[in-house]
């Protein structure tokens, strides 16, 4: 591998179910602002810029990197955009990172946002469908996550019970995060007696809709020390995808995580992530897939994700917490949700989690992803 | 290399689809308290530490990104610095007496009686509000006397939200491949895709290259329009756009001789019956419409379950 | 620390049209994704990763590279989409085999403006406010930097329809570009007005097609390729949205951020504008192209038009982007005919050219930039 990065200042906003108060531009400034001040440093010390975002279709702007350039006081930097759906966030942090690591770059700010409030959610996510092919009937993706669900349920025998004590576990640990916005303790009994929207999914196994942004800056070794003595340093990092109609594509597993998560691990030397991470963040857009990725990071057996969750391992007082930040069940701002979950995890790390700090946390797990289940990937961070 | 013709003799058709989406956009507090102004034909500019005054009101500077320390009024008069015409339509540079930056807007005067640095004025258009078109355009107004900024003492409260709308049309080409499978499926209400590689099972929609092994397709195949569920979930919440009636079972169904799923809808009673009764492996069977067949995927109206 | 060198591979490019309507994105992409490892003795296995770029909002599909992965041989593969001018995808490609974590990638830009509204593309670009519901947009943008540039350079119109009737019959013998009627000078100012005082020809030519280019690290460049073209230089700038601010109190718009990014990308090189043989240029119109001559240091302000036909720098000698612009993949294209140009020198009429210079452009009246240098 190249040079080393480390994440060495993050900022997120208050994540809001609607922000009438700021743009688009306004709410990635917040983060902005956030991050740099966290990294001690000023726009002038940034090298390079990269923007992410969900689609287009979100928010009515197309390219908007070009119109929040001027909101964050970029002008003349180097600036581009990433997207990849719900996983848009981990993906430029990605290509950020690759910045530094090329040598491109001594200090990348990475931020991603969405404003969710602002259009129609579930029908912007339909035109992921091929116009031809299914797009009149999609419900956005939750029809699609819902069916890939119902499927490892008859195969594995797992119950609506083990993705709602998903859901129940990371809505409470929400409540101590001061950037949620849902903020509410609910029963496994809650979750199941909750409203079927696309059954299996129901009501509270589903996210919030969210407002928000999310910052962190990237930093070469060399650099590193200007902003803070205890950078997350980033031991490995991929995403990849598979083809989205592939024959055989059974989604038992995310293979494209398993393969990522190969490829991280290899870099970073983990042999027994179980035992090795201390904090692990996932994206779950729906509580079901907080399952099948504990089985696609190889944090238990193929199909044992329903007894790993039973198990309490991935509760707090846990071996092996997953989401203390509550993960997107406090807050869902789409796009920037890869990025709040490297901050969620980094922070840990560097050892001030704003939400709950997990005791000598020196290794931290990141999972992100988007599309139609098909791009994933992950990160290994540590102090 | 691709393999179809170079040309066509004729003009092929298209698949339309149009995206179509109702927005509530937030402005923000410069542009937000400018759209709430315009009732009041104020115009609202920002003025920045610098001394600067930039109008319409910005919330973070052009330049630097910095943020103003005061909201002013400014005034509806100014010069052309530079302008253009856009099909039919004048659209130029305007610079507010006391203001220092350029903005575009429409301009109400013919092109060739326009010169730089001439005299323009604010024209209003009183049915219009919580727009910047609530100033129609620019018009020459070479006596007009040099206005001045002044402070904005009280302000009406900024637009939280603004309605938008954006609608975008598309012709799809359909290509080789998709061309004849819906092609297909109007003349002879089936399903053909092509084999996978050294394979007799088909993709749908069939394509030239194999999306995994990236190596060219085989020959064409028909399908059944019977199949089985690979994946399946229950509808039970209303979004906009949504083409049936809740609840209904969304399915991923693998028609028999093909390989790839086709998506598609089997209508219910009820939800506890579909849970029941409606699951991955169960046999399906397409309901086609009634009357001519358009060449679409909802030529087929819905599936039904193949009682056993 | 110097930065490695890496290679490029091979390149390969549909024709380009102004409509390709007998071919989806996915038939365009895996057209070129096929074709590009002919002779290279490498296949899509040893590709390492993919970067792509497209726009949803041409293609009519949120994450639309979701669809297309099969058809972009990305299968298990990493893949990013960079929703900018395929040069930037290819600047994330090199950053991502400089750090060592890969050898071999496959960039891909592809673009089929035919089956959508291309003003509404630009319109939805520029901020929702103030500048959308006017009709400000990528015409109107270049009409007012045209009026200017046309004031101070003392140029006419037809100077700039006489370089605009170059270009398109050097794409026309380039053989790579759809072109039924070559329009000479007088057809180019005789068009429709585009953005008064341009003519639709002035405008860069939205055209349907793809482009895919293959990198690799130098030592797998050198094993696979004869004369592989070397990435040794790169740099980018964005600009203020607001063009009248980008404007305020110089001549050219384009001049902050081109400059900058080719002051870096020279930096990277060692060596400056003068020094170059070739440069393969992107413009929204022909003002466009001329400002972005003069930003690169080609030519003095106001002086872009005689460096443009018969400079030292041969540029465009593809046509560039006025003849055939295939939104988002226009830069990418440049790459590949630059890097043509210099691998196989014979196919450009002789000569020994031994630097070039890619410039590609995204954004209403080119506020991004993307610089890159090439030598062999």
């Amino acid at each position: 591998m190249g040079r080393h990065v480390g994440i060495v200042g993050v900022g997120q906003t208050h994540h809001a179910r609607r922000r009438t108060d700021v743009s688009q531009a306004g709410l990635v400034r917040e983060a902005v602002d956030r991050a740099l001040a966290d990294a001690k440093l000023s726009m002038e010390d940034i090298d390079t810029v990269v923007v992410a975002t969900g689609p287009v279709l979100f928010a009515a702007v197309n390219q908007p990197e070009k119109w929040v350039v001027d909101a964050i006081g970029a002008q003349g930097k180097s600036v581009v955009r990433l997207t990849s759906g719900g996983g848009a966030g981990f993906a430029g942090a990605l290509a950020g990172y690759y910045q530094v690591a090329g040598g491109f770059s001594e200090r990348t700010l990475v931020v991603a946002y969405d404003k969710l409030s602002e259009g129609q959610l579930q029908y912007s996510i339909s035109t992921l469908y091929d116009p031809f092919w299914g797009r009149e009937f999609a419900v956005g993706i939750m029809g699609f996550s819902a069916a890939y669900w119902r499927a490892r349920m008859d195969v594995l025998g797992h119950t609506e019970e083990a993705a709602a004590m998903v859901a129940a576990k990371n809505r409470k640990n929400a409540i101590a995060n001061p950037y949620a916005h849902v903020k509410k303790e609910v029963s496994v009994e809650d979750v199941l007696n909750s409203k079927p929207l696309c059954w299996p999914i129901k009501l509270l196994d589903v996210p919030p809709i969210s407002d928000g942004a999310a910052a962190i800056v990237l930093s070469s070794e060399k650099m590193a020390h200007h902003s803070t003595s205890r950078p997350a340093w980033i031991r490995g990092m991929a995403y990849c995808c598979e083809a989205d109609n592939a024959p055989e594509r059974s989604l038992m597993l995310s293979e494209p995580l398993a393969i990522a998560s190969r490829q991280v691990y290899r870099a970073a030397g983990i042999t027994n992530p179980r035992r090795q991470f201390d904090v692990v963040e996932v994206q779950e857009p729906y509580s079901c897939f907080e399952l099948n990725y504990y089985e696609s990071l190889g944090l238990c057996p193929p199909g044992q994700a329903a007894e790993l969750m039973a198990s309490g391992a991935t509760q707090l007082d846990g071996d092996i917490p997953v989401n203390p930040s509550g993960g997107c069940m406090g807050a869902n701002p789409i796009g920037a949700v890869g990025v709040i979950r490297l901050i969620e995890a980094a922070t840990q790390v560097m050892g001030k989690n704003e939400s709950h700090q997990i005791k000598d946390a020196k290794t931290a797990l990141v999972q992100s992803g988007g599309g139609w289940a098909n791009l994933r990937g992950c990160a290994v961070l540590s102090a | 290399m691709f393999s179809a013709p170079d040309s066509y003799p004729i003009d092929l058709p298209t698949f339309h689809s149009e995206i179509n989406l109702p927005y509530t956009l937030t402005p923000g507090r410069a542009a937000g308290t400018f759209l709430a102004e315009v009732k009041n034909r104020r115009i609202v500019a920002s003025r920045f530490a610098s001394g600067q005054v930039v109008a319409p009101a910005q919330d973070f500077s052009s330049t630097g990104g910095e943020e103003p320390e005061a909201f002013v009024e400014a005034p509806h008069t100014g010069v052309l610095t530079a302008f253009t015409r856009v099909d039919g339509q004048v659209i130029g540079f305007i610079r507010l007496d006391g203001c220092d930056n350029d903005f575009p807007h429409r301009i109400l005067a013919e092109l060739d009686d326009l010169s730089i640095g001439q005299r323009v004025e604010a024209a209003w258009d009183d049915s219009v509000e919580q727009s910047i078109l609530a100033v129609k355009g620019f018009k020459p107004a070479p006596d007009a006397p040099l206005g001045t900024v002044k402070p904005l003492e009280t302000m009406e409260e900024p637009l939280g939200v603004i309605p938008y709308a954006m609608k975008l049309d598309y012709e799809h080409a359909y290509g080789p491949y998709y061309g004849r499978m819906f092609d297909e499926i109007r003349e002879n209400g089936r399903f053909m895709g092509v084999r996978s590689p050294g394979s007799d099972v088909a993709l749908l929609p069939p394509r030239e290259i194999d999306d995994v092994a990236h190596s060219r397709t085989g020959t064409w195949k028909a399908c059944e329009d019977t199949g089985t569920i690979r994946g399946c979930s229950i509808i039970n919440m209303e979004v906009y756009g949504q083409t049936r009636k809740v609840p209904y079972v969304y399915a991923e169904i693998v028609l028999d001789g093909a390989s790839t799923r086709m998506i598609h809808v089997i209508e219910i009673d009820s939800l506890e019956e579909a849970k029941e009764k409606i699951k991955p492996g169960t046999r399906v069977r397409a309901v086609w419409t009634q009357g001519e067949r358009k060449g679409r995927v909802s030529d087929i109206e819905r599936f039904e379950v193949i009682e056993e | 620390m110097a930065l490695s060198k890496v290679g490029v591979v091979a390149t390969a490019q549909t024709e380009f049209r102004p409509a390709w309507n007998n071919a989806q994105h996915i038939d365009l992409i895996s057209s070129v994704v096929t074709s590009v490892f002919k002779g290279s003795g490498l296949t899509i296995d040893d590709v390492d990763f993919i970067i792509d770029s497209g726009s949803d909002v041409l293609d009519g599909r949120s994450i639309s590279n979701c669809g297309f992965l099969g058809a972009l041989g990305a299968h298990h593969k990493e893949e990013a989409r960079v929703e900018e001018d395929g040069l930037w995808a290819a600047l994330y490609g090199v950053n991502k085999i400089r750090s060592g974590s890969s050898s071999v990638g496959l960039i891909v830009a592809y673009s089929k403006p035919s089956e959508s509204n291309v003003d509404l593309y630009w319109n939805a670009q520029v901020e929702p406010f103030y500048q959308r519901p006017v009709g400000f947009g990528q015409r109107a943008a270049n009409g007012i930097l045209a009026q200017r540039y046309l004031a101070e350079s003392g140029l006419s119109r037809r100077d700039l329809a006489d370089l605009v009737a170059e270009r398109w019959a050097a794409a026309a013998t380039s053989g790579k570009v759809a072109i039924d009627d070559l329009p000479d000078a007088d057809a180019v100012l005789a068009a429709e007005e585009g953005a008064a005082p341009l003519t639709e020809l002035m405008f860069a030519r939205p055209v349907d097609g793809a482009v895919a280019v293959l990198i690799a690290r130098e030592d797998i460049a050198r094993r696979v390729s004869r004369n592989p073209a070397f990435i040794t230089g790169m740099g980018t700038s964005m600009d203020t949205h607001s063009l009248a601010a980008r404007e305020a109190g110089r001549l050219s718009s384009a001049a902050t951020a081109a400059a900058t990014a080719a002051a870096m990308a020279y930096r990277n090189a060692g060596w400056a504008s003068a020094d170059a043989d070739i440069a393969e240029i992107s413009g929204s119109s022909v003002i466009g192209e001329l400002l972005a001559i003069e930003a690169l240091g080609l030519a003095e302000a106001g002086k872009g038009l005689s460096a443009a036909r018969d400079g030292k720098v041969a540029i465009n000698r593809s046509g560039g982007a006025l003849p055939a612009d295939p939104i988002m993949a226009t830069g990418l294209v440049r790459l590949a005919e630059a890097s043509r140009q210099l691998s196989q020198p014979e196919l450009f009429g002789g000569g020994a050219p031994r630097r070039a210079i890619v410039h590609g452009a995204g954004g209403v009246a080119m506020q991004n930039n993307c610089v890159f240098t090439l030598e062999v």
